[in-house]
């Protein structure tokens, strides 16, 4: 179903005078002579517009497009592009309108995936219209079924069908209408239920204002199968326009003799009602439901006997959702058979999804059973939008649960949700991303069900009661680990003991999200970290929450914006002692957040930091050491951004760290592993001469043989930050030739000086950080052609986007969806790199998709020189056997001290878990404070109640769009020919205070300011 | 009512679906579901025939309908035209409804800025 | 809605069935002028399906829509469903605190808007959306709500 590519061909008025007809089949013809048949889907479209270039062709997953393509061109392009993944360079058109059009019709997917049997009418017809319903086979199943088969035989076909209620439990719907066909008695009803409750579900909705026929038909059906005269539509209030349609729809049906006493003259008796709800969920529920179209309080009652037995006004009543009423005629008129050969085993037919959230197409999508979540939410949904990365969806609103990304190839029907400890419900599909809290999501959804619960039962009533006052407690960063057992343990009697299903679902939300999400409830309670940003009690504001150290951003951009300089330089101290560093090279977790990227564009933090970090060196700012030192002495292994992170901490608690580097030169990764072009020497080197100058003693050169022999030097505590100088390795053939040579060993090398011949022609395999940075540096030491090969796209690149487009401004090409074979070998030296192109298939754990080779589309690189930089590694000299490591080799700390194995021994940095600066320092700072309570002192960093800042500017004035400033950069053409030419000269002085007044000081938003007195229905103001 | 009489509505209705009485050459519909009034449908409606009437465009007819199931990209219109494909517009709001009549139904350029579905 | 026709006529309409108890309740709330369902509404109802009005009021008080206080002459419903909530309904309901000066679950001074809160308004698609009487409003931002209320307020 899943085809590799997708070829439209305009089907255009002009593009068929100019023989698209004929391409067509001349490309269908060579892509059968390939065997490409199974993996390309051709369609012919509308005409996309440029008329004069005809015919034109568009290839979607890449979005090339063709023009003025003849019948010739076609086995060229199949062999190429379709078979080899190289598009053919002088065929396509690439003016910025061909982006355009390509972007457009992008949105196909969303159409073409679809099978639409529910939802045919829907915004096709007018549904005032009963002649027009008519004209699409409506009410012709009605008038076969009446005329031809026996009730019996309809409830038969109804169960051969395999259609089971599309309302959430899944029951089959035939043999749900035997029951009540077999029960005799003299007055049947049949209930529409239309209450639809869950949020984030709308397709019933969707169908009663769009194809309202369809549903009466569907229950006429219905009517007959089971002997009932009498139907009732019970629709929520919440939808004026749907009972309003229903309602001209029912006369109108009336007027026609589709309802009434004597339809297609057959003297069957059918008559339909609709009745209102008045804003109760717990009504979705059959048995309250049936309560509430006799009038009453809408309140569940215990099961058996069941509604099929004893329903409204104790007859025999069946009850059916909206969307299984809908699919009823689709089943005589196209047959049973067609029916059951839609969908999965189990799960027949289609199925409607309300896709919501944080989704690029958001929108009702009808499928059939058995299509993956990842289609659903990637091909159709068209992704996450903002680049964002995908976290879970929510399916089954309140009852449901939720789903992270390692399911994302999961097909969908009944049971496969179920298994995953969600459920397919009414078939909302809320998609989360990278933003969304999960703990919060589950206490959003229990309020929902604490508030809709009729409080009949005490499980219901009282347990949900206390599992939210829990996750209250947990969301406000008072929570217990003993609380986070109660509340399990709670959650799974709420679901054992209650009355009805909307009790012993209510507790879903909270048991999936801590069967995938656990370690969210962990950081909310050990952390006090919410680090989505949501639950407002745990941070200040949210670019604050987002850096890794906790650097209060939102403080020194405040004091930038009024020119305080050295304020807010202090400030940054606090948390990190890096700024020049940072300034410079950090991904910026901060910018990814700020609120104002809700308005215009995000602040740029990190080039506002740059103007004080700069300025406090040059001033010659800095830290005098303790005057009255502690005694106990600590060693620090590592002069990287961890070990001296953790040193400075140390001078601030009072120590004289020392600092046991192996290497000649402080600065671990931050010298050996970044480039000058980034990250100027002179500006590392004054950076940690603060450091000294605050207290810290740096032995260069002094590699450590293990932890005893420190300690018995007297040192009484020892930080391990000795990083992870190793490089993976390139598995494939040829690897071990020389020019092979990892980033890592190839970016150290350069910078310490090493002369190092480059050649012409290098490969750098990878799409991180290093691979830029090693990629850039080799162009600068002369390279001429400089690739890199990714296996990934451009989108899924790890390094950071302007690093991305700064190597592509200097002329580095990139080879996406491809990945090394073998290094091809001439005379003992390398002089290819062999690779095989991938496409992106199904989805990984990390809900990315996989890169799968696509046999014969091998090509081979010319290169003198490979540099695979594909992660490091920890390389184990220092440790033994005596420090615990994790599983995947790294030493073990825990999280909340940095604490190892061995008492007195901390670790942090790359040797816990290579990633970026600002985490190591975060670690190494963490470690300090507990480096001292470890000799039983306080460990307090800074600890002063935090106040946000007041401003003098006019803030007012930058209360309205104003773009973000952007950096200025070295032209590409003059920075490549000098290692040391820093690419970014940064913001001036004047710009970085005009960027920092753009700040909208979130810290200063107090929750409580805005909460409203009345205590009705509090819960969007919790969130303010 | 007989199956015969509901054959003899739906063959008659097949043909007006394009051709309402034989004098229309166009139809337009709007999606009018409850998402489609939220997203403005109404505005776009009014605007729609505003515009035909400003232009006294008397082989257009406009009618409604019920949502397609894209809401990011309400409000929905589709032009259908006999012996063409029908092409469904999203994000329409009165400036683009105001463009389709000016350059699609009077010219017969679609406009392909805001095209987002092709049928047939 | 007609608000002119009297709480006699509308029972009239229904018939003296328990089942029709719902419907009725609804017509009398909106066609009151301040959208609530009064002492004397219940006691009417009561009274012509035969029921005690001890039962009304137990229907009455379990529906949420039912209001059993006065209300505004418009009722400002902010849908809390969470993909609204995702696409920033906390935006939206900030702004109507600030423009309309009233909490949730307040009525303005002049007796022109209630806010309440409102479960799905099964616009997800277009969230985050809020529904003013009978009509629904989708693709919110602080700026639409503002236009959206001065719109109502001109109108009057």
């Amino acid at each position: 179903m899943n085809k590799r590519l997708d070829v439209l061909i305009c089907g255009g008025g002009a593009c068929i005078s100019s023989h698209s007809h004929e391409l067509k089949k001349s490309l269908l013809r060579a892509i059968e002579d390939k065997g490409l048949t199974e993996e390309i889907n051709v369609v012919e479209t509308g005409c996309m517009g440029p008329c004069e270039l005809g015919p034109v062709m568009v290839v979607y997953p890449d979005g090339s497009f063709y023009i003025n393509l003849k019948e010739e061109d076609a086995p060229r392009i199949v062999e190429e592009h379709f078979l080899k993944g190289r598009p053919v360079h002088e065929l396509l058109w690439l003016a910025p309108e061909a982006r355009k059009i390509v972007e457009q019709k992008k949105q196909i997917p969303f159409f073409e995936k679809q099978k639409k049997i529910v939802l045919a009418n829907c915004g096709r017809i007018d549904p005032d219209n009963i002649e027009e319903y008519i004209g699409q086979r409506g009410y012709e199943a009605l008038g076969t079924v009446l005329t031809t088969m026996k009730p019996q035989e309809v409830a038969d076909a109804v169960e051969r069908s395999g259609l089971r209620g599309r309302g959430g439990a899944g029951f089959p719907t035939g043999t749900k209408w035997k029951m009540a066909l077999q029960n005799a008695a003299d007055q049947k009803y049949l209930l529409c239920n239309a209450d639809e409750g869950d949020p984030g579900a709308f397709m019933d909705r969707a169908v009663l204002e769009g194809d309202p026929h369809t549903v009466i038909e569907g229950m006429a059906i219905g009517g007959y199968a089971i002997g009932a005269s009498k139907g009732y539509v019970y629709v929520r209030a919440e939808y004026p326009l749907a009972i309003e349609r229903l309602t001209v729809a029912i006369k109108q049906a009336r007027a026609y003799g589709m309802l009434g006493d004597n339809i297609f003259e057959t003297g069957f008796k059918f008559d339909l009602a609709v009745r209102i709800g008045a804003g109760a969920f717990v009504c979705g529920e059959e048995t309250a439901l049936i309560a509430s179209v006799e009038g009453k309080r809408g309140q569940p009652r215990p099961k058996p006997p069941f509604p099929a037995q004893k329903g409204l006004w104790g007859k025999p009543t069946i009850i059916n959702n909206v969307e299984t009423l809908a699919t009823i005629r689709h089943i005589f008129n196209n047959g049973v058979d067609w029916f059951a050969s839609i969908g999965t085993e189990k799960s027949k037919g289609t199925k409607v999804f309300a896709l919501s959230g944080k989704v690029v197409n958001s929108g009702l999508v009808e499928v059939p059973m058995g299509i993956t979540l990842g289609e659903l939410v990637f091909d159709i949904g068209g992704g996450i939008p903002n680049g964002k990365a995908f976290k879970a969806v929510q399916t089954g609103g309140p009852s449901g649960g939720c789903i992270p990304a390692k399911f994302l190839n999961t097909p969908i029907d009944y049971e496969s949700l179920k298994q995953l400890g969600s459920i397919m419900g009414s078939g909302g599909l809320i998609v989360l991303d990278e933003d969304s809290c999960m703990v919060n999501m589950a206490k959003y959804f229990l309020e929902f069900s604490l508030e809709e619960s009729c409080g009949q039962c005490v499980p219901c009533r009282v347990g949900l009661k206390h599992m939210h006052s829990l996750l209250e407690k947990i969301t406000n960063g008072q929570g217990t680990m003993e609380d986070l057992e109660k509340l399990e343990s709670l959650a799974y009697t709420v679901r054992a003991s209650s009355l009805c299903g909307l009790g012993q679902a209510a507790p879903n939300p909270v048991i999936s999200t801590l069967k995938y999400f656990k370690h969210e409830y962990i950081e909310h309670i050990q952390n006090k970290k919410c680090s989505p940003g949501v639950c407002a009690a745990l941070y200040n504001a949210p670019c604050e929450n987002a850096c890794p150290a906790n650097v209060d951003a939102a403080a020194y951009i405040s004091y930038m914006g009024d020119g305080k300089l050295m304020e807010a330089y202090f400030k940054h101290m606090e948390h990190n002692p890096f700024p020049i560093v940072c300034a410079r090279v950090c991904p910026a977790f901060c910018e990814k957040k700020c609120a104002r990227g809700k308005y215009d564009q995000e602040i740029a933090i990190r080039e506002v930091k740059r103007l004080f970090a700069d300025w406090a060196i040059d001033q010659g700012m800095g830290f005098t050491p303790p005057k009255k030192p502690k005694k106990e002495r600590v060693a620090v292994i590592g002069a990287g951004p961890a070990g001296l992170a953790c040193a400075f901490y140390l001078t601030r608690l009072g120590y004289l760290p020392v600092v046991f580097e192996a290497l000649p030169v402080a600065g671990g990764m931050m010298k050996v592993g970044i480039p000058d072009y980034r990250l100027p020497k002179d500006k590392l080197e004054a950076e940690i001469s603060v450091i000294e100058r605050a207290g810290v003693e740096i032995r260069l050169g002094a590699p450590v043989d293990s932890i005893e022999a420190l300690m018995a030097q007297g040192f009484q505590a020892v930080f391990v930050g000795t990083g992870a100088h190793q490089a993976q390795p390139l598995s494939i053939d040829g690897s071990e030739l020389p020019g092979v040579i990892s980033g890592i060993d190839f970016l150290r090398k350069v910078n310490l000086g090493e002369t190092f011949d480059v050649g012409a022609d290098v490969v750098v395999v990878g799409g991180g950080s290093t691979a830029m940075d090693a990629a850039r540096t080799a162009k600068r030491l002369g390279a001429h052609n400089v690739r890199i090969v990714y296996r990934r796209t451009r989108t899924e690149m790890p390094a950071q986007l302007d690093e991305v487009v700064d190597a592509e401004e200097e002329g580095i090409e990139m080879d996406f969806l491809a990945n090394p074979l073998r290094v091809v070998e001439a005379n003992g030296k390398v002089s290819a790199i062999r690779c095989i192109k991938t496409e992106l298939g199904d989805f990984d754990d990390s809900g990315r998709r996989r890169p799968v080779p696509v046999s014969g589309s091998e090509y081979n690189i010319r290169a003198n020189l490979i540099i695979p930089c594909l992660g490091q590694k920890l390389s184990l000299g220092l440790t033994g056997g005596k420090l615990n490591l994790d599983r995947r080799g790294h030493i073990a700390v825990d999280p909340l001290s940095g604490a190892t194995n061995l008492p007195g021994v901390f670790a942090g940095g790359d040797a816990i878990n290579p990633s970026t600066v600002i985490e190591s320092v975060a670690q190494g700072r963490l470690a300090a404070s507990h480096i001292d309570k470890f000799f039983g002192y306080e460990g307090k960093l800074f600890d002063r109640a935090r106040q946000p800042v007041v401003v003098a500017y006019d803030e007012e004035a930058y209360l309205k769009t104003l773009p973000r400033h952007l950096p200025h950069l070295e032209r590409a053409e003059s920075r490549i020919t000098k290692m040391a030419m820093e690419v970014n000269r940064g913001l001036s002085l004047e710009e970085a205070i005009e960027e920092a007044r753009r700040c909208l000081h979130c810290d200063r938003n107090q929750p409580a300011a805005l909460k409203p007195a009345a205590a009705s229905a509090p819960r969007i103001e919790d969130m303010l | 009512m007989k199956l015969e009489d509901l054959r003899k509505i739906r063959e008659k209705t097949e043909k007006e679906m394009v051709l309402r009485d034989g004098k229309a050459r166009v139809r337009v519909v709007v999606g009018m579901g409850t998402s489609g009034i939220a997203a403005g449908a109404r505005d776009t409606m009014k605007a729609l025939l505003d515009e035909i009437a400003k232009r006294e465009l008397k082989d257009v007819i406009v009618s409604q309908a019920g949502e397609r199931g894209l809401s990011s990209s309400e409000p929905v219109v589709t032009v259908f035209e006999e012996g063409k494909p029908s092409v469904v517009y999203g994000n329409v709001t009165i400036d683009i409804a105001r463009k389709i009549v000016a350059e699609h139904l009077v010219n017969g350029n679609p406009v392909s800025d805001s095209v987002i579905e092709v049928n047939g | 809605m007609k608000k002119d026709m009297n709480t006699h006529e509308i029972l009239q309409k229904y018939g003296k069935d328990a089942e029709n108890l719902l419907a009725l309740l609804h017509e009398l709330q909106n066609t009151h002028e301040q959208h609530y369902l009064s002492a004397e509404n219940l006691a009417a109802a009561a009274a012509h399906m035969g029921l005690t009005e001890g039962y009304v009021y137990g229907v009455a008080s379990f529906y949420t829509m039912f209001s059993l206080k006065p209300r505004g002459r418009h009722i400002v419903r902010v849908c809390q469903s969470p993909p609204c909530h995702l696409m920033g309904s906390t935006d939206v309901a900030r702004e109507l605190i600030k423009v309309l000066g009233v909490s949730f679950g307040e009525t303005t001074a002049d007796g022109q808007f209630s806010l309440e809160m409102s479960s799905c308004l099964g616009v997800c698609g277009v969230a985050p959306a809020m529904m003013v009487d009978d009509e629904v409003y989708g693709n919110l931002s602080a700026s639409r709500v503002h236009e959206i209320i001065e719109d109502l307020r001109r109108v009057k």
